[in-house]
């Protein structure tokens, strides 16, 4: 059957495009101050670390699996890199082992769930408690806030006088990766297989085993990168870096339409929420909101948008059942109002 | 169909292209006027700075100028460093922060200051080269003096004890501990023995747990040092839901208000000052400092309205008076 034109305009992905556009006008046009290259940078900047760590959770949710222990593997591969910086040691080596030790996370997360088929939401629920505990066991309550030069610049310093920083060239050099392969290789399509029906991608010879143990290993080596950015951008490496960032992407990814259910959704999608979640925190910071109400604002955005869509959906329904509902003209008459027992006022 | 999302994504790109305004330094100025002052505090939900923000907005109505605050729902130094960027783009004059981690909000504080921006810390100070005063409740030292000699009080200076403090990179906090932990080796102290740190995170109900656990562990328990606004009232809730309060006192710093009936029967002391002085005086340091009266030079002096005059010490600090203990005999006093 061939969708009309209207339909296939009347997508999540453009409904998102346009409200996180409509935001962005808004913004440049009418709220001061919003319009600056030092906002606009700090904006892009604080949403570094979660625009990295969703590219992978958004692979990881289309097959089936999630990772709790992103914002734990951020803050352990921090915490590792602290301590390498602080005992002396070169920054290639540094970044690398820092790079091997999220890797490393990630594939203890993926033997689990794969060789004893745990589900991945206990297993990662432990991990997440587990590598921030091994952080703290590091560097107990202290941190570490001496680095190199280089290291700060990086994680301050915008690309020459434009208002783009530093700090998210790492997800704008990944992100492209991951739209290809999710959305133009063969590993893309077998990740779609996997999560909208494990046991058929299974038997039509589909390596699962492999394509979620990989998957876990991407997870945690992008965290370790994540890591490196937020220890760049904050001077600090601590155990408790980045608590609760594990839900943040989780929002972003599920507000860009991923399915939680697997198998469903698109990358472009969630590059709208991310840019939708980080103008709208800006702008309600610069409307003088506090954190808290923020927090409700976004938690209202996901409940609202979801209401939408299925709205959406079942007027779409609606129109292609062709069904019309003849008007019978007969109204739900109200009975009289049940009075009032109001206790006199003493 | 991708049209609109393509479309739109070029026109986000061109819009950010078009935004190519400069993020270069602006010189700080002395202000002829008033000044704006965007007041930073620890955590939103905290009445510790509702109360602090009244003082800044009475100073605020007898000299003028402006008052806002603003504050992250999460106790962490990331959040903070959101609402420094914040502050700045809204043009404030002055930030007052009270930091959440004294060095990692160190860098985004110094970025401000290279936007014209000028930095005070109140409550808990920040890394000294990212801000020109520090407005200190009490002298550290001399608080934590004060609740070891409070807990002394309160136990006849000998049994096990443990200290419940906030959360571990508290600045504050980690100084006094530092500090009691030195102390107990004097002999008016040593027959007191610190048998665990335990942290309650800045959250009633980890506090409560944290408490319960304590007592638990520790039969031999004593007393509780809890150093935080939020751990005191909700331990010893806790604890006296649990009936092991009075067998194990508590002292502290909290809002003497929010304990005060267990203060009135014997069983929890508190350090504690006038938090509404802190926001008064750190608004009057604010605008002295945006008018350039003063600089943050040890040793200089300005006018804080009803609170009469305050020199600045070293490394810039102001320290707004004595704490006291409070007891049951001068609990009325406080009105927060």
């Amino acid at each position: 059957m061939k969708r009309s034109l209207f339909d296939r305009l009347a997508t999540w992905d453009n409904f998102l495009a346009l409200l996180a556009l409509a935001t962005l006008a808004f913004a440049l046009l009418r709220v001061p101050n919003f319009a600056t290259g030092f906002n606009i940078s700090q904006a892009i900047a604080g949403v570094s670390e979660r625009a990295l760590i969703v590219l992978p959770m958004v692979l990881l949710i289309i097959a089936r699996e999630i990772d709790l222990s992103v914002a734990s593997i951020l803050a352990l591969t921090s915490v590792l890199f602290g301590i390498m910086v602080e005992a002396g040691w070169p920054l290639p080596a540094a970044i690398a082992l820092t790079l091997a030790g999220g890797a490393l996370c990630g594939a203890f997360n993926g033997l689990l769930v794969t060789r004893l088929g745990l589900p991945s939401l206990v297993v990662t629920l432990g991990t997440m408690a587990m590598y921030r505990g091994i952080g703290y066991i590091i560097l107990g309550s202290g941190s570490v806030n001496d680095f190199p030069d280089s290291v700060t610049d990086f994680g301050i310093d915008t690309l020459g006088d434009s208002p783009i920083p530093w700090t998210i060239l790492p997800f704008l050099a990944l992100a492209p990766v991951f739209v290809f392969v999710l959305q133009a290789s063969a590993t893309g399509r077998r990740i779609y297989a996997l999560g909208g029906n494990p046991s058929v991608a299974l038997y039509a010879g589909v390596r699962t085993a492999r394509i979620r143990f990989g998957l876990f290993v991407v997870s945690g080596l992008v965290c370790a990168v994540a890591g490196l950015v937020f220890t760049a951008r904050l001077a600090n490496a601590r155990a408790n870096n980045a608590l609760g960032l594990e839900l943040d992407v989780i929002t972003i990814a599920l507000l860009g339409g991923i399915s939680v259910f697997g198998g469903r959704g698109r990358l472009t999608g969630v590059f709208w929420a991310l840019l939708l979640i980080a103008t709208l925190r800006n702008v309600l910071g610069l409307s003088q909101i506090g954190g808290d109400a923020q927090g409700t604002v976004i938690g209202l955005l996901l409940i609202l948008s979801l209401l939408l869509s299925n709205l959406i959906q079942s007027a779409l329904a609606a129109i292609h059942a062709r069904r019309s509902i003849p008007e019978t003209g007969d109204h739900d008459g109200g009975g009289p109002p049940a009075p009032s027992t109001a206790s006199p006022a003493e | 169909m991708k049209a609109i999302s393509r479309t739109g994504a070029a026109f986000a790109a061109l819009l950010l292209a078009s935004l190519l305004g400069s993020t270069g330094a602006l010189a700080q100025t002395c202000k002829s006027g008033p000044a704006t002052v965007g007041f930073l505090p620890k955590l939103d939900t905290d009445p510790y700075f509702q109360v602090a923000k009244t003082g800044a907005d009475e100073a605020q109505g007898e000299i003028g100028g402006t008052v806002i605050q603003q504050a992250p729902s999460q106790a962490t130094a990331e959040a903070q460093i959101e609402f420094i960027n914040n502050l700045v783009s809204q043009k404030v004059d002055v930030i007052a922060i009270s930091g959440n981690d004294a060095n990692a909000v160190a860098p985004a504080l110094k970025r401000a200051a290279k936007q014209g921006v000028r930095v005070v810390s109140y409550d808990s100070d920040v890394a000294a080269s990212a801000r020109s005063l520090f407005l200190n409740q009490a002298k550290g030292d001399s608080l934590a003096e004060m609740m070891l000699e409070s807990l002394g009080q309160l136990t006849n200076y000998d049994g096990d004890f443990a200290i419940l403090s906030s959360t571990p990179t508290a600045t504050n906090q980690n100084a006094w501990i530092d500090f009691i932990k030195a102390r107990l080796k004097e002999p008016k102290y040593a027959k007191l023995n610190l048998v665990q740190v335990a942290y309650g995170q800045e959250s009633e109900q980890i506090n409560q747990q944290q408490a319960l656990a304590l007592v638990q562990a520790f039969p031999n328990l004593k007393g509780i040092i809890i150093p935080a606004g939020i751990g005191l009232p909700a331990a010893a809730r806790a604890l006296e839901q649990s009936g092991a309060l009075g067998k194990i006192k508590l002292t502290g710093l909290a809002p003497a208000t929010l304990i005060k009936k267990y203060i009135q029967n014997g069983t929890v002391q508190d350090i504690w000052w006038n938090v509404k002085d802190l926001g008064y005086l750190t608004y009057q340091a604010a605008q002295a400092l945006a008018q350039c009266k003063i600089t943050g030079k040890e040793g200089e002096t300005f006018k804080a309205g009803r609170l009469g005059e305050y020199k600045v010490g070293a490394n810039g600090e102001v320290v707004l008076g004595p704490a006291q203990i409070v007891t049951p005999k001068n609990v009325d006093e406080f009105k927060f």
